[in-house]
């Protein structure tokens, strides 16, 4: 007996030993080992990019990658906000025409890409002028199945043009041309302001041709680029970068990056000033789908670095919501920072439907636009902030987002307050009984808060006198699934959200432009000649007082047309580990803010946090 | 003069003696006692007497327990008790829709298989319970579910297509037995058509393997419609106790155990209860022990 007992010992020793040998050791950062003395910065998100070509950087799961492993010729600052844009990969701000058309762009000299068996030698070659323009032309050929297209259609002289003509690379285009090496000209059709909005994008990076060829479709998981950092390895759990050694050496001037003191201080990044990014050696990007999972992760080490708060543990992280700050057992092991996202979440009608929207019979068309206002009179979004948005949420009219810089503070807020009574009324006044209002289809993802969503809207319906079986609850089964229902205009009631692409308010406008249609942006096909003349107006003008009152007559028009139920910013609360030296924000700037972080040798001190919008 | 006793000799049938084994058997009345309170409840919805209310906002989020809500609100304010028992009507409707027609699908099947065992056609029906038996049950009512996304009734369907096999196989097995048996001789020397004789003559004599295989089947379809519910593939628009755990999935983390508890603590008393009435029908129609 004795000796079996020794034997199994011997046995599951063995095993155990077996079995821990068979650990990654550098994932473990044991001490000794050569990982134990890189600086890793472990992030999560909640979803996983399905590419990482930048033509199809359409999300900001995507954005957040190829933003690290391309380089675009602007970007953001880092710190500064309301956003600023910054050069990049440009030498200097382009040299722009008197009439605005035609954009004169110098780029960097000795930008290497990553070395990389696509390279003759398989050393990465410079960065030229003539790589940006292979990679725009991308978005115009189908076969790179882009993305990005609707940036620069219809505003780059002979672009479109190339496109028909079959999409050959080695055909000129008038309007998208190289000077010399260095140099880059850009002709428009007519003026676009957020043209160099739009070469910060993901979309506007730039890739190397013989990359894009070497790897054909697997480019999407072979990123080659000139960015701080290079892929090591990407799956559905974790992409994993590491420091780019080609990478151009530019120290970071903290006060150029829009530092301040006040704002900043608390996450000691006024340590990486004369830096020279990228401050850590490899970048760890988790995948981790359930909210609670990245929670768990978040706070049991370091296995993940940076999390967001799911909305059931508020209560216990929060010590107040006005203003956000944390509890002391959690202040002392993090830093956070929280702000209203550069976004909104918002429902609307589907006007193609003649039940709710545009109609033959003038007259419906009337009671149509009655019905809508009543829907959106009935509609609670305190309730909804609330119940969904732990109450952080702001809700406000209209469809210019709190963060744009053309937000309309004066704006009524009507259009925002629920007035049952007066919801009742208009439907009375206009003919509407239970018996003759249509059916709604109210189209939605299978998780359980999109249902929970439906649940509540129809309740408020209900106490509208909606009868209950007539709307109707449409479950698709993923969010690609509902996005092609929305651009294929199946859907009479579409609720969604949007993250802006630039701080410009003519990012959420152009959603409700009559040329936009399905299948494009403009879900709600929306098709007003006033609307559309002042959006043509204020498409090339200037950021200016004038173009600022254009916006706001669109956001009324659209308010008075009740054809959309609008909105609410969601406030985002990121919390991250003390040893972090980071400000992380991914609105708008996407992962770009991953070059400017590092990992202190020390604990920094207990500071209470701050908000950084 | 001789004097004869006449005495008179009560002749029992099976179903009456099972009646009286059943009607001893105070484990088996009690569960009876509770499946019959929950069928009045779920009638109680069915006509619109029972929690009307099911679906309104009515309180604020996460309340607690009270008069008014005896199980608290859920995240947006819906009576979590009035769903609960709504819930009932759903856990009903779908254990009788396809136990009813699982057992129906499965006798008629299993009793074809059965006389014909041996030939061709209980070879085909064989093969047929046995490549869906050999499927997965939760992947295979997933694949049905997710194929009919736009019917309501997919959950029923996915249900019904694959536990009618185990009543067709008991059935199946009875009916070898039966048909060697002499009356079914008789009735095959006075001409009775083969038809006839299934369904007139030996699928009557599996009623009691039939009524207690329902039974099993009514409890597992309650717990696959949750099980379907909770993963977002049963129930479309309604509410299941499957819908309430999913909910509270969400809930437990912020401390809040309403939604759970309420759908758990109904769901697992109708499934032991039925379960109990179960197992007391089984032994009361068990042919060994009736006697």
């Amino acid at each position: 007996m004795p000796m079996k007992f020794l034997l199994s010992a011997a046995i599951l020793l063995t095993t155990a030993l077996l079995l821990s040998g068979c650990g990654d050791s550098q994932d473990q950062g044991n001490p000794g080992s050569e990982v134990a003395n890189l600086k890793v910065y472990r992030h999560a998100m909640d979803q996983a990019p399905t590419s990482l070509d930048p033509v199809q950087a359409a999300n900001v799961y995507a954005n957040f990658i190829v933003l690290n492993a391309f380089d675009t010729l602007f970007s953001y600052k880092y710190l500064a906000r309301p956003y600023e844009l910054k050069t990049n990969l440009a030498a200097a701000w382009p040299e722009i025409s008197a009439d605005g058309l035609t954009y004169t762009i110098r780029i960097k000299q000795g930008v290497h890409y990553v070395d990389d068996p696509a390279f003759s030698g398989g050393r990465g070659r410079e960065l030229v002028a003539e790589d940006f323009i292979y990679s725009l032309k991308r978005h115009f050929d189908p076969a790179s199945r882009p993305q990005g297209a609707w940036l620069w259609s219809g505003r780059i002289v002979g672009l479109d043009e190339w496109k028909q003509a079959g999409s050959d690379y080695s055909a000129e285009i008038a309007g998208l041309r190289t000077l010399d090496d260095y140099t880059i000209q850009i002709k428009l059709i007519k003026p676009y302001p957020q043209l160099l909005f739009t070469l910060a994008m993901g979309y506007s990076a730039v890739v190397p041709r013989e990359a894009v060829e070497h790897y054909g479709r697997e480019f999407a998981i072979h990123p080659v680029g000139t960015g701080p950092f290079r892929l090591t390895s990407y799956d559905t759990s974790k992409v994993i970068l590491e420091r780019n050694p080609n990478f151009r050496q530019e120290p970071v001037d903290i006060e150029f990056e829009g530092y301040d003191p006040q704002r900043h201080g608390f996450s000691g990044v006024a340590a990486i000033d004369g830096l020279s990014p990228p401050l850590v050696d490899r970048l760890e990007i988790n995948f981790i789908a359930e909210a609670s999972a990245r929670w768990s992760s978040f706070t049991k080490g370091d296995e993940v670095q940076y999390a967001s708060i799911p909305n059931e543990q508020v209560d216990q992280v929060l010590a107040s919501k006005r203003p956000v700050t944390l509890k002391p057992e959690y202040a002392e092991k993090y830093h956070f920072a929280a702000g209203i996202e550069a976004g909104f979440v918002f429902q609307t009608f589907n006007m193609d439907f003649p039940e709710f929207g545009y109609n033959e019979d003038p007259q419906r068309e009337r009671r149509n636009k009655a019905l809508r206002c009543a829907i959106n009179k009935a509609y609670a979004w305190e309730q909804r902030n609330e119940s969904f948005y732990i109450g952080l949420g702001k809700v406000f009219p209209g469809i210019i987002v709190p963060v744009a810089p053309e937000f309309d503070t004066n704006l009524s807020t009507e259009s925002i307050t629920r007035d049952l009574a007066g919801a009742k009324k208009l439907l009375a006044d206009h003919g509407w009984t239970p018996e003759n209002l249509p059916p709604l289809v109210y189209g939605t993802n299978s998780s359980v808060t999109a249902r929970l969503m439906f649940e509540q809207f129809r309740a408020w319906m209900k106490e509208l006198g909606y009868p209950t079986e007539k709307i109707i609850l449409k479950r698709f089964a993923t969010f690609g699934d509902i996005s092609k229902a929305w651009k294929e205009s199946r859907l009479p009631f579409v609720s969604k959200g949007w993250g802006l692409d630039f701080p410009d308010a003519e990012n959420t406008l152009q959603l409700f432009y009559g040329p936009n249609g399905s299948p494009g942006s403009n879900d709600a096909n929306y098709r007003n000649p006033e609307y559309d003349r002042l959006y043509e107006l204020a498409s090339t003008m200037l950021s200016s007082p004038q173009r600022t009152e254009i916006y706001h007559r669109m956001n009324r028009l659209l308010i008075d047309d009740c054809v959309s139920i609008t909105g609410l910013a969601r406030t985002r609360i990121y919390l991250w580990h003390k040893d972090v030296i980071a400000i992380p924000d991914r609105e708008i700037v996407g992962g770009f803010f991953l070059r400017y972080v590092d990992i202190a040798d020390t604990e920094q001190p207990a500071i209470t946090g701050s908000v950084f919008r | 003069m001789n004097t004869v006793a006449i005495t008179t000799v009560r002749r029992e049938s099976l179903w009456s003696k099972a009646f009286y084994k059943f009607s001893r058997d105070r484990t088996g009345m009690i569960s009876l006692v509770f499946v019959l309170f929950y069928m009045l409840i779920a009638f109680g919805v069915t006509l619109g007497w029972l929690a009307t209310d099911w679906s309104d906002v009515q309180g604020g989020k996460w309340e607690g327990m009270s008069t008014t809500y005896w199980f608290g609100t859920n995240m947006i304010g819906q009576d979590i008790f009035s769903r609960a028992i709504y819930s009932t009507k759903t856990a009903f409707e779908v254990g009788l829709v396809v136990a009813l027609i699982a057992t129906a699908v499965g006798a008629v099947i299993g009793a074809i298989s059965g006389f014909f065992s041996g030939t061709w056609i209980d070879e085909v029906l064989l093969w047929l319970m046995g490549v869906l038996d050999s499927i997965p049950f939760y992947l295979f009512v997933a694949a049905i579910v997710f194929a009919m996304q736009e019917s309501p009734y997919a959950m029923h369907v996915a249900m019904i297509s694959t536990f009618w096999t185990g009543s067709s196989r008991l059935v199946r097995g009875e009916v070898i037995k039966l048909r060697g048996l002499e009356y079914v001789e008789a009735a095959h020397a006075i001409g009775v058509s083969e038809l006839g004789i299934i369904f007139r003559h030996i699928l009557p004599n599996t009623t009691h393997i039939l009524l207690v295989q329902a039974t099993i089947t009514f409890v597992a379809a309650i717990k696959s419609e949750v099980i379907l519910s909770f993963l977002g593939l049963g129930v479309k628009d309604g509410m299941s106790w499957g819908l309430m755990i999913a909910e509270s999935s969400q809930e437990v983390m912020a401390g809040f155990f309403n939604n759970f508890l309420a759908a758990s603590v109904l769901m697992f008393g109708l499934v032991m209860a039925f379960n109990m009435f179960s197992d007391a029908l089984q032994d009361a129609l068990d042919p060994r022990k009736v006697s």
